[in-house]
C-alpha cells in the first residue's frame, strides 16, 4: 500500500477577493506500515490535508494515488465505496453514535460493507479485546470515559480492514496517561494489522512515538523526517 | 442494524419525540371523532328521513311534482301498488290521497300537508307508528280519527279527543272541510316535519275532496342499498303513469350531504395530517440538524446517501407510526364507547330536530376512514422526512465534520 500525493492544492474560496489557500503544491509518499504525525500550527493545513487523503475533500488542483488508483478522479459514489473499503477515520471528538453500543458501534461500519452478523460481530469483539474494552462491549458511548470512547473509535477505523487509517488529532481530548494507552495500542495494531497511521496533531506526545513526522507550514511541508519512535517502556509521563 | 439505529434515534431526545407523539394522539383522537360525529349526523338525518318521511322510492304524477294540486292524482296508484308489493325485496308500499290544507283548533290555526294513508301499509312503510308518543294509531273504526303531532298539539293546545277541523279545496276548487278528533299524538325526530304533517284515514280524506285517487307511492325496500336496482324494477310497472324518484330526488340536500361527506371528510383529515407533517418536518430538521457531525461522520465511513436518506425516512415513519397507532387506537376506542352509549345532546336537541336528528346520536367511523388516515398518515411522514434528508445530504462532507454542535 502507498499513498502518492503530487501537487496537491486547496484553496478554499478561490473566485472571491480573498482565497485561502489551505494546501499548497503539496508533493508526499506514505509507504504501507508507517506511524506518521503530520504536525503544524492551527491552520496550517494539516485537516485539510487528511481530508483529501481519505477523499472527503476534493483538491483545486494535484492528484492522490492509493495503491495506484487515483482518487480525485473517482465519482462520489466509487468515493464513499473506497472510503469504507480502503481508509480508517479516527475523529478528534471520537464521534461515536451515542444510541449503539461499543459492540454496535465497531460492528457498524462493517455491516456497510456488508459482511455477515456473524463475521462483524467476531471481528468486532476481537478489536475491542485488542484496544482492551473486551468488558465493555454493551456498554453505550455515554458509559465509557473519554479515552475508552477513543479506543473504541480506533477499534471502529480498523474493522474494515482499511488500508490506512486517518487519524485528525485523535489525543486532542485526552489527558496524558489516556493519550500513552491509546498511542500504545495504535502502535500495536500498527504492527498487528500492518496498517499504515496518518496522524493530524500538534500534540508532542504523539510526536515522540511517531516513526516520521512531517511537519506542515502555509499549506505546505516544511519538514519531513524520520524521528526514531519511543517504545511505551521508553515513556514518561 | 439501520432498523435499530433508527428505533434508537427516535426515543434519543424522549420527551420531544413524546410531544409529537402525543401531538398525534390527541389530534387524531379530535379528527376521528369529528369525523364519526358527522358521519353519525349525515347517516341520521338520512335514516330519519327515509324512515319518517320519504321512504326509498316515491311514485307521483309528473304534474304533482310541479303543483301538488289535487288534480295531479296519480292513475292506477292502488293497481301499481299491489303489483310492486309482489317484487322481491319490497318490504312494503303505501298508497298516499295528499292535499294541503288547515288545521284549526280552537286555540289557532296553521297550514298542514294532510296525508290520507292506509294505517296498515303506512306502518309496513314508515316508522310512524313507532313514534306515537300518546294516544292510537289511527284506528279502523270511529269517526274521522286524526293524528297529529305532538308539537302541533301543544301549539294548538290539543289533548287526545279534541276536535280539530280541517279545511281544503276538493277536486271541484270549492273549500271543503270537516271536523276530526285527535286520536293520537306523534313525534319523530324532525319538528319541520311534525308541524307540518298530519294523518287521517285515505277513505274519509278522499270522501271530503270528492276524489276516490291517490296522488303519492311511497315504498320501502328491505336492503337500502339495492335503491338502483328496484327503481329499475319499479319503473317497469309504473310505465308512463308516473315518475319514480329515489330518497336522494325526494331529498336533494341531504343526498347532497351524503355524496359530499366523503369530500368533506378527506379535507378535515388531509388538513389535520398536512399540520402534523409540518410538525413532523420540524421535529425532524431539529433532529437531524443537532447529528450534522454525526451524518457526516456516517457518510465519511462509508455510508451511502441513499442510506442515509433512508434512516431519516425510517426514523420520521417510526415516529408517525407510533402516533399514528396510538392515535388511531384511542381513536377507536373512543368511537367503539361514544357509538355505543351515544352523544347525548340534552337541551340542544330540540334545536337539533330542525335538522331531523335525534337526541342522542352515536359516532360511527368507517374501517376504510382509519386505514385511509393511517395511510395518509404513513405517506405524509415519509414526505416529511425529505425535506431534512435534503439539507443533510447537500452539506459538504468536509464542512459537515467541521461543524460543532
Amino acid at each position: 500500500m502507498s499513498i502518492q500525493i503530487e501537487n496537491l492544492t486547496k484553496i478554499y474560496n478561490p473566485d472571491t477577493d480573498f482565497p485561502v489557500t489551505a494546501v499548497n503544491h503539496v508533493d508526499l509518499q506514505v509507504e504501507q506500515d508507517e506511524f506518521v504525525a503530520v504536525m503544524g500550527p492551527s491552520g496550517s493545513g494539516k485537516t485539510t490535508l487528511l481530508n483529501m487523503m481519505g477523499g472527503i475533500d476534493r483538491p483545486c488542483e494535484g492528484t492522490v494515488i492509493i495503491d495506484g488508483t487515483d482518487i480525485t478522479q473517482l465519482t462520489d459514489k466509487e468515493l464513499i465505496g473506497f472510503r469504507r473499503d480502503s481508509i480508517g477515520f479516527i475523529f478528534q471528538d471520537f464521534s461515536l453514535l451515542p444510541v449503539l453500543t461499543a459492540l454496535e458501534n465497531v460492528e457498524f461500519v462493517m455491516q456497510l460493507q456488508g459482511k455477515s452478523r456473524t463475521e462483524c460481530e467476531a471481528r468486532a469483539v476481537e478489536l475491542l479485546n485488542d484496544v482492551g474494552l473486551g468488558d465493555r462491549l454493551s456498554n453505550v458511548p455515554g458509559k465509557l470515559s473519554g479515552g475508552q470512547q477513543q479506543r473504541v473509535a480506533v477499534a471502529r477505523a480498523l474493522a474494515p480492514k482499511p488500508k490506512f487509517v486517518l487519524a485528525d488529532e485523535p489525543t486532542a481530548n485526552l489527558d496524558a496517561q489516556t493519550t500513552y494507552g491509546l498511542l500504545d495500542i495504535m502502535q500495536q495494531l500498527n504492527e498487528k494489522e500492518g496498517t499504515t497511521f496518518i496522524f493530524s496533531t500538534h500534540d508532542p506526545r504523539v510526536i515522540e512515538r511517531a516513526r516520521r513526522v512531517i511537519v506542515f507550514e502555509d499549506g505546505k511541508v516544511a519538514e519531513d523526517r524520520v524521528a526514531r519512535a519511543q517504545k511505551p517502556e521508553d515513556r514518561t509521563l | 442494524m439501520l432498523l435499530k439505529l433508527a428505533w434508537k434515534n427516535v426515543w434519543r431526545n424522549r420527551l420531544r419525540s413524546g410531544i409529537m407523539v402525543a401531538a398525534m394522539v390527541f389530534g387524531l383522537l379530535g379528527v376521528i371523532l369529528m369525523v364519526g360525529f358527522m358521519k353519525a349526523m349525515t347517516d341520521n338525518m338520512l335514516d330519519n328521513a327515509i324512515k319518517y318521511q320519504t321512504a326509498h322510492l316515491q311514485i307521483h304524477n309528473p304534474d304533482f311534482l310541479v303543483n301538488e294540486e289535487l288534480e295531479a292524482w296519480l292513475p292506477r296508484a292502488d293497481a301499481m301498488a299491489r303489483e310492486i308489493r309482489g317484487i322481491s325485496g319490497v318490504a312494503g308500499v303505501t298508497v298516499r290521497h295528499v292535499v294541503d290544507g288547515m288545521l284549526a283548533s280552537a286555540a289557532s290555526t296553521r297550514g298542514v300537508r294532510i296525508n290520507g294513508i292506509l294505517a296498515e301499509d303506512e306502518s309496513a312503510v314508515t316508522s310512524l307508528e313507532e313514534s306515537l308518543v300518546d294516544g292510537k294509531f289511527l284506528p279502523e273504526k270511529g269517526r274521522n280519527p286524526i293524528m297529529v303531532s305532538k308539537r302541533s298539539a301543544k301549539k294548538l293546545n290539543l289533548r287526545i279527543g279534541s276536535k280539530v277541523v280541517l279545511t281544503f279545496s276538493d277536486i271541484e276548487g270549492e273549500v271543503s272541510g270537516a271536523a276530526f278528533r285527535v286520536c293520537g299524538f306523534f313525534k319523530t325526530p324532525s319538528t319541520g316535519f311534525d308541524e307540518g304533517n298530519v294523518y287521517v284515514r285515505r277513505t274519509d280524506l278522499a270522501g271530503y275532496t270528492g276524489l276516490n285517487e291517490s296522488h303519492e307511492i311511497a315504498i320501502r325496500l328491505e336492503d337500502g342499498d339495492a335503491v338502483d336496482a328496484f327503481r329499475q324494477r319499479v319503473e317497469a310497472v309504473v310505465g308512463d303513469s308516473g315518475i319514480v324518484r329515489d330518497w336522494g330526488e325526494v331529498q336533494p340536500i341531504l343526498a347532497a350531504m351524503q355524496g359530499t361527506m366523503g369530500i368533506s371528510n378527506a379535507i378535515i383529515i388531509g388538513v389535520f395530517v398536512t399540520a402534523l407533517g409540518f410538525g413532523i418536518i420540524n421535529i425532524m430538521l431539529m433532529s437531524v440538524f443537532e447529528r450534522t457531525r454525526e451524518f457526516a461522520m456516517l457518510m465519511a465511513v462509508g455510508m451511502t446517501g441513499g442510506k442515509v436518506l433512508r434512516l431519516v425516512v425510517m426514523e420520521s415513519l417510526m415516529l408517525g407510526s407510533v402516533g399514528s397507532v396510538l392515535g388511531l387506537l384511542a381513536s377507536s376506542l373512543m368511537i367503539a364507547i361514544t357509538g355505543t352509549v351515544g352523544l347525548p345532546f340534552g337541551r340542544m336537541a330540540e334545536g337539533l330536530g330542525a335538522f331531523g336528528l335525534d337526541a342522542v346520536l352515536y359516532p360511527e367511523v368507517t374501517m376504510a376512514t382509519y386505514l385511509g388516515t393511517l395511510g395518509m398518515l404513513m405517506v405524509t411522514s415519509v414526505l416529511a422526512a425529505l425535506y431534512p434528508a435534503r439539507q443533510i445530504l447537500k452539506k459538504r462532507l468536509s464542512e459537515a465534520l467541521a461543524e460543532r454542535n
